[in-house]
């Protein structure tokens, strides 16, 4: 039921014709590429700290806030590009996400399920506070010298940022899976994810573990943000949205894989740009389509699409 | 026991270990060590929670001995095997390891000192691949000792073959003596002075146990490796052992060399069904 109070983003709506051309037809699988993929970013630290902590991060959209907010400040402040910034928030939020990691949840990384659920939603509403307190509840929104400019083929149009934020969705995601599979310090995170004692056993300190995990979800977090505060209109109410969509996202997908993350993406894309076009939905269903492809996973895929039993 | 210290051969090997080598300057050193216990445990209480399991618990393994730990299901083996790797915490008592006050380190700082353990059920990491699993076996050797992991995943695949032929597959896919062996290897990638196995013939074939037993018997003998052995089949660990010790209700009722305790009416009639 959760899904239902999800708000959808503001996406430019193709009007529905009875006859699709096949221009509309490309049109609307390129928007629902791009944003599939920018899901794709806002769920992966979650999916990260799920799979890996066990923990349901209920603080993730105020990550995604602080970096859309700190993307902001750069560009108006100091007049950073949100992209080339991109860096620096994603660092700015790895020392936020470790240091809360480290000073409190690691005190309760053994406590029951609830505890953490109602620590990092105490978190969430502290950050917004702060945000709101430092950016006023005005909604905020970046204009760079090439926003509205993009690709133009015909009559299909891909803006530049759009593009770019995809792109980087997907570099993320494929970054996150190689870190994970192919170094030493990402192997001990999968190990720790696996078996908290065995990894103990192999010397791995697991508080720093779970710092380090909990600082690249943030971090994660942080990127997203950036990248939707300059697509999208944001205010310091949005958090909670973007928590409940991270998670929905991740069941679609499933909780075993970074890439997980980007097929729930893909999916849960799907509700806002392809099923309103098809005959007889329309627009405005869009909380009630995401539900219903969540259901249908499922239902066919308890795991979620690309879900394992665990995260690799 | 210094982990980059990059190793040189067989003889650097069992230095490290402390085994009795042939060079003469081991050789003092090793047996004025050898008076001294590579493991001791003195009134050791632990437990889970409230309930406690261990009582007054003393031992030790001297090193290059097997020792054998025995007892019933539920007698407290694996729990004072956690207790010892640092899984669980002392109540009370004392435990020293090769010098160290270890009774209330942490377990990621015990295995740094040389004391690995195979835990019960082998505890892969079933979702990365056999080699994965070995080399975070070496996860205590710090980032420029590359080529001495890399010396120690070949003596591993020496050791046991069967793990070469399957590096690339997921531990989660191997069967369950492959599982053990894995488990087995991974725990001697950290290069530990003393290795602790908890049930090692459970479930297994005994074909695959001999195999087990005998690359065990390799390292023990020639590179002088320390064993403390929890082994349900009773008749292989007291004929292998040099000392065993019998663990009932969590307090130990008996202990012996493996032939002493073979032939105990106690031992006979308790565990060997005589
Ligand atoms: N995680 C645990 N929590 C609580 N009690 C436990 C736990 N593990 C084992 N025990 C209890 O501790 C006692 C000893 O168990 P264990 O050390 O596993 O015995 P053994 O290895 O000799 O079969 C048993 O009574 C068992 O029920
Ligand atoms: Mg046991």
């Amino acid at each position: 039921m959760l899904v239902l109070a999800v708000r959808s983003l503001p996406v430019r709506r193709l009007p529905f014709h009875r006859e699709v051309s096949a221009m509309l037809i490309a049109q609307v699988i390129v928007n629902w590429l791009l944003l599939g993929s920018l899901y794709a970013a806002v769920a992966l630290g979650f999916s990260l700290v799920w799979g890996i902590m066990n923990i349901v991060n209920l603080a993730h959209g105020a990550f995604i806030l602080v970096g859309a907010y700190t993307a902001y400040w750069a560009f108006t402040q100091l007049h950073i590009d949100p992209f080339l910034g991109l860096p620096l928030t994603m660092l700015l939020l790895f020392c936020l996400g470790w240091v809360v990691q480290y000073v409190a949840i690691n005190r309760v990384i053994r406590a029951p399920f609830l505890v953490t659920f109602l620590l990092t939603f105490g978190l969430d509403l502290l950050i917004a506070d702060v945000v709101q307190l430092l950016f006023t509840s005005d909604r905020r929104s970046i204009n760079t010298a090439y926003s509205g400019f993009g690709l133009t083929l015909g009559t299909l149009h891909i803006p530049f940022d759009r593009l770019l934020a995809a792109l980087i969705a997907v570099l993320l995601t494929a970054a996150l899976s190689l870190f994970l599979q192919r170094t030493r310090t990402g192997n001990a995170i999968l190990a720790t994810g696996m078996d908290r004692d065995a990894a103990r056993l192999m010397g791995i300190r697991i508080d720093r573990i779970y710092a380090l995990t909990f600082g690249l979800g943030a971090a994660l977090a942080g990127a997203a943000g950036a990248m939707l505060v300059e697509l999208y209109p944001f205010d310091p109410s949005q958090g909670g949205v973007f928590t409940l969509r991270a998670f929905v996202i991740v069941v679609l997908g499933g909780l075993g894989t970074p890439w997980g993350a980007l097929a729930g993406g893909l999916v849960f894309g799907l509700a806002e740009t392809v099923v309103p076009l098809l005959p007889g939905i329309g627009p405005g269903y869009d909380d009630a389509i995401a539900f219903a492809l969540m259901v249908l996973v499922l239902i066919f895929r308890p795991r979620g699409i690309l879900g394992k039993a665990f995260y690799a | 026991m210094n982990p980059t210290e990059p190793r040189s051969g067989p003889g650097a090997l069992s230095e490290q270990r402390g085994f009795v080598s042939t060079q003469p300057a081991t050789v003092s050193n090793s047996s004025q060590e050898r008076q001294q216990a590579l493991l001791q445990v003195d009134h050791l209480e632990s437990g889970y929670d409230e309930t406690r399991v261990l009582w007054d618990v003393s031992l030790e393994v001297r090193r290059g001995e097997l020792v054998a730990l025995i007892g019933a299901n539920g007698a407290g083996k694996s729990t004072l095997l956690a207790t010892l790797s640092g899984l669980l915490p002392a109540w009370t008592g004392y435990i020293r390891f090769a010098g160290h006050d270890i009774t209330h380190r942490r377990a990621e700082e015990i295995v740094r000192l040389g004391l690995s353990h195979v835990p019960q059920g082998r505890r892969l990491f079933s979702a990365l691949t056999v080699e994965e699993n070995l080399l975070l076996g070496a996860y205590t050797r710090r980032a420029g000792s590359q080529q001495a992991i890399k010396q120690e995943l070949e003596e591993v695949y020496a050791l046991l073959p069967k793990l070469r032929e399957r590096r690339r597959q997921l531990a989660g896919s191997l069967s369950g003596g492959e599982q053990q062996m894995c488990a087995i290897g991974r725990g001697l990638m950290s290069h530990p002075e003393l290795l602790l196995i908890d049930e090692l013939s459970l479930g297994l074939a005994p074909q695959v146990v001999d195999d087990l037993l005998n690359a065990l018997d390799v390292i023990h003998r020639e590179k002088g490796l320390s064993l403390l052995l929890v082994e349900q089949d009773v008749q292989i660990a007291l004929e292998r052992a040099d000392r065993a010790y019998v663990l009932e209700n969590g307090h130990i009722v008996l202990e012996g060399t493996g032939h002493e305790l073979l032939q105990n009416e106690r031992v006979r009639t308790a565990y060997l069904g005589a």
